[in-house]
């Protein structure tokens, strides 16, 4: 229960803080923290429109990807405490739910029979398909490494003992922020301000979306960060600590990871469209050398 | 904490499939000589004095300072390109190193002599393998001699991994292999330079029937 | 003592190097002539000792130091009318005899070394002096051979490295490694057959590249197809029994293990193998080096074939790489006057060198019987001493396979002999009075072939048997 309400009010500020970080670096004027949770009150009272050669696919995929991901959010733990859901295996559901989310979006943005969207869908479809080994990998490397196989339990017992396990946790920390610009097609992979329809990869998909739909998808995209966010804030806090501290500690985790997000944006360029694939398989790479350092801290491998 | 350096040599293979750049694999060269340090350093039982420097040398002050600094002299003295396109795409070549580390590591794991470290071993044996396949997909000269280096540092590594005491002749060795090869290949950038407009190999087949 | 020889050739390297003058040149060339003949003396009166740990004057080297000797003699000789025609005062020849004197100092010291670890930095210091001197003609494709051949033997021989650690995994006790071949016989046998077989094709593999046989074959013969003539004598000769010794000696470390019979399937599929490659590569050749560069890979074919075979094969293995130096060197010192009597390097230019040349084509002839075999040519003896040792081995099917390609390398080889030799003679073609000393050399190159076999001194006898008797 906690931890469902502190991703939902660190997923309200979320994008506004990576705003004014990226804003603050280029010296320009900042807009409020607030301003994304006005964007989405004003969509919220518009209509939506829907074009004449779209289907019911066109009109339940915001709704399916928007309840996909909130289904999703259920299922963090925080600090030694079970999410609201959890059970064996849940991480695996858990990557296939943000999957449908993801489906249902393609297959609407090629329902709109427009050319750039469907464009937009073939690369978010390969990103994702690439970025999934790294997710499952890692995971499944953290899973061997406590030797549990649910959220809950894999952060529970997660204890950091010997500096191999110190590398794994960065590594993994590391492989995470970039899944997470992957994931929410932030850079180098995408650049969210670009409106040029030849170079987006996640905004040109939603071009056509309006109103309420529009809405609920710029809160999926804040609730997706901010889960995230979660699962990085786990690898930090031990469950040991008391309620307190873990929430400060959570909260602090969540701005850094803002502010991170924000200068990684600031300071990258976009890669060439042809590098994206190279550059997302080399996470995959990372998450399988912090694997084979799993293996070797468990004596799966002996090495002498 | 010597597993922590083989870790991050194996990260910094995956890096050398990864770029494109002339400097960025100098930059690479530069890492895994301190890598090499650090690995040797904390893995010998006891350091003489004189050993330890000479440790040092070859691994900080050749690896790291002296051959990246000849090799971008060379660079910028014969004006070679910015970018070496490998002839294999970048997203195979990174799977490739990938397939080549799990397989690796797996084969130091069915190894069960007691007189070989095989915790060197892995990132020695994957480091000759990856040395020999980017020779292999690099076309140009400047390419064939980084990965040269490559083979070096894990033969370097192997030295390791066969004796906890490193005798001196076989750095001594292996520093006279590396030093030979930097050096002519100065010469010959040069010459090969004036004498072909251009540091392809696939210009040098002249001498085929 | 051999410290203070390879200190003694140190210093008159660098001296012409730094010098640069001709008179000093000419001096302390002589010097260093006579300095290789009292070393290989002095080893000859104190064969079987340990020299400073490190070198030991085992009959082999002893045998081998003796070749490396006369034919730097000649080298010296012929390089000397080589150079001629190139001013002195351009900095490439001093160069040129400072390198060659440091690759003959580090043959030397690759012949006597007692310790894998020597023999292989003592190859590695040969390619680099070789390559200094491959690269001397400054023709269009000598920085694309001597590069190449740098490089693949650079690596070729880093891959020996990786396969002469491997081995040392035996000589390590507590870490401490002994890399001599005494003691890496005694401790073979303790190592698992798997790292030992791994650590053997490595070695074997890593100086086939010094050896020019299959596979790491195709640099050393492009690097012969363009190396000055004289050089091209010492690299077809001493520097492929450098080679041999470097094989020669790890075959005695692991020739009393169970692995035995595996290395000598290896070596018979790399001596069937390069006199294969040879038999089809000798169709399509254009330039004269390359076709004795790649009648040298036959060869050597040869004695791998000889050395996997065993028994008498053994014998025959080192008398043959005597032989064949000298054979191979009065060859190539004669090319030297047929390019320079045609100005190409084209086999399709030469004609008519009889009516040109008589005493050098009667030299051409002789040296074509002597390379190709045909009694009373010493190569005769050796090979025939081959063949019989793989029929009495029951290796019938390699022996008619051999036989075969042999054959087919002698149709070749006589095709481009007779064509040279005979026929017309093209135009403009200046006529030269002939240097007899020059030629007097040659063929007493190949005399001795004709004497060793059929007289043999009692010393050199003993030599060679020595030198296998290890391996009985």
């Amino acid at each position: 229960m906690i931890s469902l309400l502190l991703i939902l009010v660190s997923a309200l500020f979320f994008v506004g803080i990576i705003t004014k970080i990226k804003a603050k670096i280029a010296a320009r004027k900042m807009p409020s923290i607030l301003q994304p949770i006005y964007d989405v009150i004003r969509l919220f009272k518009k209509g939506a429109i829907y074009s004449s050669t779209t289907s019911l696919i066109f009109k339940i995929a915001p709704i399916v990807y928007f309840s996909s991901v909130l289904l999703a959010v259920f299922f963090i733990p925080f600090g030694g405490e079970a999410g609201l859901l959890s059970f064996h295996g849940d991480f695996v559901f858990f990557a296939y739910l943000l999957a449908i989310g993801k489906f249902m979006m393609i297959i609407a943005a090629m329902d709109t029979g427009s050319g750039f969207e469907g464009m937009g869908a073939n690369r978010e479809a390969l990103y994702s398909m690439l970025v999934e080994p790294a997710f499952f990998i890692l995971t499944a490397s953290v899973a061997l490494f406590t030797n549990n196989i649910s959220f809950h339990e894999l952060f529970a017992h997660f204890h950091i003992g010997s500096n191999l396990s110190y590398a794994i946790s960065i590594a993994s920390i590391y492989v995470l922020v970039y899944i997470a610009m992957v994931e929410n097609s932030r850079m180098p992979v995408d650049d969210p301000k670009t409106h040029l329809e030849l170079t987006m990869v996640h905004e040109v998909m939603v071009l056509d979306n309006s109103g309420f739909d529009l809405a609920l998808i710029h809160i999926a995209t804040w609730l997706k960060f901010a889960i995230y966010g979660s699962l990085i804030s786990d690898f930090i806090i031990k469950s040991t600590w008391n309620l307190y501290e873990q929430i400060a500690v959570y909260l602090g985790v969540q701005i850094a990871f803002a502010c991170l997000v924000g200068i990684l944006e600031a300071f990258n360029a976009r890669n060439k469209m042809n590098k994206n694939p190279q550059w997302i398989i080399v996470l995959s790479a990372l998450a399988v050398v912090v694997f084979l350092t799993t293996l070797i801290i468990t004596q799966k491998i002996i090495l002498n | 904490m010597t597993y922590l350096f083989i870790i991050i040599y194996a990260i910094s293979l995956i890096y050398f499939a990864f770029e494109e750049r002339a400097k960025k694999f100098v930059w690479l060269l530069v890492i895994q000589g301190l890598i090499l340090f650090g690995m040797a350093f904390f893995s010998l039982k006891e350091i003489e004095f004189f050993d330890f420097i000479f440790i040092l040398t070859e691994t900080v002050v050749v690896k790291s300072i002296v051959v990246p600094w000849f090799l971008n002299r060379v660079r910028r003295h014969n004006g070679l390109k910015r970018v070496y396109e490998p002839s294999m795409p970048i997203f195979y070549s990174v799977i490739i190193v990938m397939l080549g580390l799990i397989i690796s590591f797996v084969l130091s794991n069915t190894i069960l002599d007691n007189k070989l470290h095989t915790q060197f071993f892995t990132v020695a044996f994957a480091s000759i393998i990856y040395g020999l396949y980017f020779i292999i997909i690099h076309k140009n000269i400047f390419s064939h001699v980084v990965g040269y280096l490559i083979i070096e540092n894990g033969i370097f590594m192997l030295s390791l991994a066969v004796g906890s005491t490193i005798p001196l002749l076989i750095n001594l060795a292996v520093l006279l292999d590396v030093v030979m090869g930097i050096l002519v290949l100065g010469i010959f950038m040069n010459r090969v330079g004036d004498t072909f407009q251009t540091d392809e190999v696939n210009q040098l087949t002249e001498l085929k029937d | 003592m051999y410290i203070l020889f390879i200190i003694l050739s140190i210093v008159i390297s660098l001296s012409i190097f730094l010098f640069k003058k001709k008179n000093v040149t000419t001096i302390l060339s002589i010097v260093f002539l006579a300095s290789l003949v009292i070393i290989s003396s002095y080893a000859y009166l104190n064969i079987n000792k340990t020299d400073n740990i490190f070198f030991k004057y085992d009959s082999l080297g002893v045998l081998l130091s003796f070749v490396l000797t006369i034919l730097s003699i000649a080298t010296f000789y012929f390089s000397r009318n080589y150079l001629k025609k190139i001013d002195y005062h351009s900095r490439n020849v001093p160069v040129y005899y400072a390198a060659l004197i440091m690759l003959i100092t580090a043959l030397m010291t690759a012949y006597f070394s007692n310790n894998i670890a020597v023999l292989w930095v003592s190859i590695e210091a040969t390619s680099l002096f070789v390559t200094i001197l491959i690269f001397f003609e400054r023709s269009k494709v000598a920085p694309e051979a001597s590069w190449k051949y740098l490089f693949v033997s650079s690596i070729g021989i880093a891959l020996a490295f990786i396969g002469i650690l491997l081995l040392s995994i035996a000589g390590s006790n507590d870490g401490v490694t002994d890399l001599s071949f005494d003691t890496l016989r005694n401790v073979v046998g303790n190592i698992d057959t798997l790292w030992l077989k791994i650590s053997v094709l490595l070695i074997i593999t890593g100086f086939s590249v010094k050896l020019s046989v299959f596979p790491l074959y195709t640099v050393a013969v492009d690097a012969k197809t363009i190396a000055p003539s004289p050089i091209n004598a010492l690299m077809s000769t001493v520097l492929v029994n450098a080679g041999f010794v470097a094989i020669f000696r790890t075959f005695t470390v692991i020739a009393h293990t169970e692995i035995i019979a595996w290395t000598q399937n290896v070596l018979f599929v790399v001596g069937l193998s390069s006199i294969f490659i040879v038999s089809i590569q000798l169709f399509r050749v254009k330039r004269l080096k390359r076709t004795f560069a790649f009648s040298t890979m036959e060869h050597m074919g040869i004695v791998a074939l000889g050395l996997a075979v065993g028994g008498i094969g053994y014998y025959a293995v080192i008398l043959h790489i005597v032989l064949h130096s000298f054979v191979k060197a009065g060859l190539f010192y004669q090319i030297n006057r047929i390019h320079t009597t045609f100005k190409s390097k084209w086999i399709d230019d030469f004609s008519g060198y009889f009516k040109i040349n008589p005493l050098g084509g009667i030299t051409m002839l002789v040296g074509f019987i002597s390379v190709t075999a045909i009694p009373p040519s010493g190569l005769f003896v050796s090979e025939f001493l081959i063949f019989k040792a793989l029929f009495l081995g029951h290796r019938y099917l390699i022996a008619i396979v051999a036989f075969i390609l042999l054959t087919v390398i002698i149709y070749i080889l006589g095709k481009i002999f007779l064509g040279i030799l005979y026929g017309n003679v093209p135009d403009k073609i200046e006529t030269y009075k002939p240097n007899y000393l020059e030629h007097f050399l040659q063929l007493s190159f190949f005399g001795l072939v004709i004497y060793l076999v059929i007289n043999p001194p009692a010393f050199f006898v003993d030599l060679i048997n020595n030198a296998i008797s290890i391996l009985n």
